[in-house]
């Protein structure tokens, strides 16, 4: 049951959370009544009968988006949302991490097969967002392992329930939730796809079910990502009773999106050299919570 | 027979192979199938025993082959668990790259393979023999050669300025390095209770000198640590790799990276464990050797991300590799006095990341040689999408790149996580180690986007080389090895409890009896998972076949949801916003991809000069025998043939009168000798 439990979440709830924000958040930003909140599930399914346009046949473009979603899928298997991973006890921090980065890879990947300028350049700084963000999440998971002395994420999460918080701790989610915006690729950090510029980078030539994949790929990893910095550094509400706990989790993650939502609707696009300095500054705040750590604060 | 006898035998083996192949040097096919065909028996007869010694767990020697008794040393092969790691890798690369280099040497004939074959196959039984012995004298010997024979292969294109200039700066770099372990064993020896160049009195001479005089012992470690660190390729000593590797011959590339590189961590490991006894110099060796690791792994692989030669890239990944496995060495050796489980750990960790290197950067360097042997250029701008045209090699360079940038469910993977996890374990004792591993991990997110760039400019993408290029694969001999050093990188990826039960062995039998804690203790019982724990209780879990399962259910559920739609396929050309542009008006060029993030790191690896040494004229001079020898001579001879020639006029009447007065010269002659009729 945990099994259908993450992969309902972050499969159904994934996509519905992006109509929410689209609805509620940036439709009232931009002073218009905006589409129903299901509007992403008809996006999806209507993508997934269109014509599927191959100007590259490669072997690479025609499987990466089958392992971004799979991929995704098992990094939310190995996360605890509200209660323990199905595959916890199979993978830890450092799997997940890993994981979680085989979805960038495969968006890297085609970037580079499809052979397109646009999507090179996407590809390209794909990779460099990746880089400088990626560090933030894995210095923030192993803050959590030196507090917690496991790096299993459900004994982080039950340590910092139980022993939380601890000034190393809020500093790490401080950090954390500095990253979520670009984990999640939402402005002013969407820079790899920028649409305006590059007309979706490393997407471009893809159309049709390829592009569903991807997209339900991405609307998963938001929950993800949300949850992890949810469950491991927002433990409030963890009262280790099965339905309540699930609900709890729920909510601390749209309250996440929403947020996230609402910095995407305001900001403008940064350009990757002030992303990467903002990051660098990011992964600082990060270290700092993880010296913290080591000193038993 | 003994089992070491095999091993005897095999070196015995390579060394007629080397004299076979001289003399068969001229018909340069053949001369390479020989070559293959004695490595392949060596390598098998090595492998036996290795694995014999590693099943079993106990140490096997040989009687002394030769005796030097002034010195009191003795020629002993002898393979503990620690050398069978060493010579199964060595024996798997000789194999693969031998057989690679059979049709690979075939293209240029301006350079006799004289220097090739023979020279291969004595490096190849001077790396066996360095790890099989246990006495400092013949480790320096077998050393010695190792590095020779490695020059002379480095320095084969001798046309190639560049080569030579490579090759000098390695001759240079490597025998400082000897120089300095040379003087440290010396200053062990003098001070030995019995003199003798034997491991155990050297550990004698060691123990001694800890106690009345630490910062002699301090100075021997660094001149050990330095030397080893210059052969391992660690920075700042190991400035000569990025230069040598990509001029050699490719096959040579792979074994430079795959096995050469990995005898200076052998080493390290036997200074510490077998020269030093534990103390507490160790742990501050260890913390300075996880230091060396992590500069090597921050610099070089920035400074990878920046280089457009698809060799150099890998040269400049192989320095990151190793820093990885110091890292992981340092770490162990750091602990091995405070916390046993992690040390151990730690050390196995190092070896495994070092069998996995020796498999996938060999493997690497295999790709990059078939891609230059088929389209002539390593430059990435020059030649693109060759999986279009070599399928095979591509998707072994696939594996062999996820691999090293640790995708899980590859064998890279596997190590990094165990380097990564005892590190972070290791931080509770020692907090530098935990930012030596967030240096560490930061970069091996570097490490993906190189890789991803080598294969995305080199393999994937839109196919882009000349119109001379041939467009098929490379020949059958060339592919076998790709695939077989593959085998072991998914092998070990998905059962990574197959390689620790027996790098348990390797790392247990260098460390004192019953110091470390029960296989079983550290990572669970299950043949499927690693279940690790480190300091009591359960500490982190990998387990490769339950998640590759749930990884395999999630991409069928994906491929059913993505055929939902039953939508059909068209081809089309590539969008360009209406424009329409040559592909090669439009390629994107290496240089650009990540130029962002590499301004950052421009300045990180300076270009090192090469020394321009002063020819010693004098010795040249002497040395120029046809100067002071061969056309002097030759004049002469003209001289005296001049005046012999002018009695051949050519009259038939003066011939008569030569025979003539020759018969009776011989009459008198024979007249006189006689006596009279």
């Amino acid at each position: 049951m945990t099994f259908a439990i993450n992969l309902g979440l972050v499969l159904l709830i994934g996509p519905l959370l992006a109509g929410v924000v689209r609805k509620v958040v940036r439709a009232r930003v931009h002073s218009r009544k905006g589409p129903p909140i299901v509007q992403p599930f008809y996006d999806l399914f209507k993508l997934l009968g269109k014509e599927d346009l191959q100007s590259v046949a490669s072997q690479v473009v025609q499987y990466a988006p089958l392992v971004a979603f799979a991929s995704v899928l098992v990094a939310a298997l190995l996360t605890p949302m509200g209660m323990r991973a199905p595959l916890g006890q199979y993978g830890d921090m450092i799997v997940f991490a890993y994981f979680i980065t085989i979805a960038a890879v495969a968006v890297v990947m085609t970037g580079l097969a499809c052979s397109s300028p646009y999507s090179m350049m996407g590809a390209g700084r794909e990779v460099m967002m990746h880089l400088v963000v990626e560090p933030v999440l894995i210095i923030c998971l192993i803050t959590a392992a030196i507090k917690a002395g496991s790096l299993l994420m459900w004994d982080m999460a039950a340590w910092n329930y139980v022993n939380g918080p601890a000034i190393s701790m809020v500093a790490a989610a401080v950090a954390l939730f500095l990253a979520l915006q670009a984990q999640v690729g939402k402005l002013p950090f969407d820079i790899p796809e920028a649409d305006q510029e590059i007309m979706g980078g490393p997407f471009i030539e893809l159309s049709g079910p390829k592009l569903a994949m991807f997209q339900w790929a991405f609307f998963a990893r938001q929950v993800v990502y949300a949850s992890v910095l949810a469950v491991i550094f927002i433990p409030w509400g963890l009262t280790f009773a099965f339905p309540w706990n699930v609900g709890a989790h729920l909510l601390k993650v749209i309250v996440l999106i929403v947020l996230v939502g609402v910095i995407d609707v305001v900001n403008p696009r940064l350009r990757i050299d002030q992303a990467m300095s903002y990051f660098f500054g990011v992964i600082f705040v990060a270290l700092v919570a993880m010296a913290f750590a080591l000193i038993g604060a | 027979m003994a089992v070491i006898d095999l091993l005897i035998g095999a070196l015995i083996l390579l060394v007629v192979g080397a004299a076979v192949t001289a003399l068969l040097a001229k018909r340069r096919a053949m001369c390479g199938y020989v070559a293959f065909l004695f490595v392949a028996v060596a390598s098998v007869w090595v492998g036996v025993a290795a694995f014999h010694v590693l099943s079993t767990g106990s140490p096997i020697a040989g009687a002394p082959v030769l005796t030097i008794a002034p010195l009191n040393s003795s020629l002993v092969f002898t393979v503990d668990g620690l050398s069978a790691v060493f010579l199964l890798i060595t024996s798997l690369i000789a194999v693969c790259t031998t057989l690679f280099s059979v049709r690979y040497m075939l293209v240029d004939e301006r350079y006799s393979l004289v220097r090739y074959y023979p020279i291969l196959l004595l490096f190849f039984a001077s790396v066996i023999s360095v790890v099989s012995v246990r006495n400092m004298l013949f480790f320096l010997v077998f050393w010695e050669f190792m590095t020779l024979a490695s020059y002379v292969l480095v320095v084969f294109e001798t046309d190639n300025a560049d080569a030579r200039r490579a090759g000098l700066q390695y001759f240079i770099a490597t025998h400082i390095a000897t120089g300095g372990i040379l003087l440290a064993t010396i200053l062990l020896y003098t001070n030995a209770p019995v003199k003798s160049f034997e491991f155990e009195a050297l550990l004698e001479s060691t123990r001694a000198l800890m106690a009345t005089s630490p910062a002699l012992i301090h100075l021997i470690l660094a001149l050990f640590v330095i030397g080893f660190a210059t052969k391992a390729g660690i920075l700042p000593f190991g400035f000569w790799l990025p230069n040598a590797h990509p001029v050699a011959p490719s096959p040579f590339s792979a074994v430079l990276s795959g096995c050469m590189v990995k005898i200076g961590v052998y080493g390290v490991l036997v200074v510490f464990t077998s020269l030093t006894p534990l103390s507490h110099f160790t742990t501050v060796w260890g913390v300075w050797i996880a230091v060396l690791g992590t500069v090597s792994i921050f610099v070089a692989s920035l400074t990878a991300l920046q280089q457009t030669d698809s060799k150099r890239l890998l040269a400049f990944s192989t320095i990151g590799q190793m820093g990885y496995i110091w890292l992981a060495l340092g770490v162990g050796l750091a602990l091995l006095r405070i916390s046993p489980a992690v040390a151990v750990v730690a050390l196995m960790a190092g070896l495994f990341h070092l069998v996995n290197h020796a498999c996938f950067k060999s493997l690497l360097f295999l790709n990059a040689g078939a891609a230059l042997y088929r389209t002539g250029t390593r430059d990435m701008d020059k030649a693109g999408g060759l999986m279009r045209i070599m399928p095979v090699t591509a998707v072994t360079a696939i594996i062999a790149a996820l691999a090293i940038s640790g995708i899980p469910g590859l064998n890279g993977f596997a190590s990094k996580w165990l380097i990564f996890e005892s590190g972070i374990v290791g931080g509770f004792e020692i907090p530098l180690l935990v930012f030596l591993v967030v240096v560490a991990i930061f970069i091996s997110a570097v490490t993906l986007a190189y890789y991803m760039k080598f294969l995305g400019m080199v393999f994937v993408g839109k196919l882009h080389i000349g119109q001379e290029v041939e467009r098929r694969e490379v020949p059958v001999s060339m592919l076998v090895p790709q695939v077989l050093m593959a085998i072991p990188c998914v092998a070990f990826g998905v059962l990574p409890m197959l390689a620790l039960k027996y790098l348990y062995v390797a790392a247990n039998g260098i460390l004192p009896a019953g110091y470390s804690p029960a296989f079983a203790s550290l990572f669970g019982s299950s043949p499927l998972a690693v279940n690790l724990s480190l300091s009591g209780l359960r500490s982190g879990a990998w387990g490769p076949v339950a998640i590759l399962v749930a990884f395999v259910g999630c991409l069928v559920l994906g491929y059913l949801i993505s055929r939902m739609g039953a939508a059909q396929t068209r081809e089309v050309p590539m969008w360009l916003c209406g424009e329409e542009h040559d592909f090669s008006e439009v390629r994107y060029p290496v240089h650009s991809f990540l130029l962002t993030f590499n301004r950052y790191f421009a300045k990180l690896y300076p270009p090192i000069p090469v020394p321009r040494l002063p020819r010693p004229t004098a010795i040249l001079k002497l040395l120029d025998i046809d100067r002071w020898l061969y056309y002097p001579g030759l004049r002469w001879g003209e001289r005296i043939i001049r005046v012999i020639s002018a009695t051949h006029a050519g009259f038939p009447q003066l011939y008569v009168l030569w025979m003539i007065v020759g018969a009776a010269l011989a009459v008198i002659v024979l007249f006189s000798m006689g006596g009279g009729p």
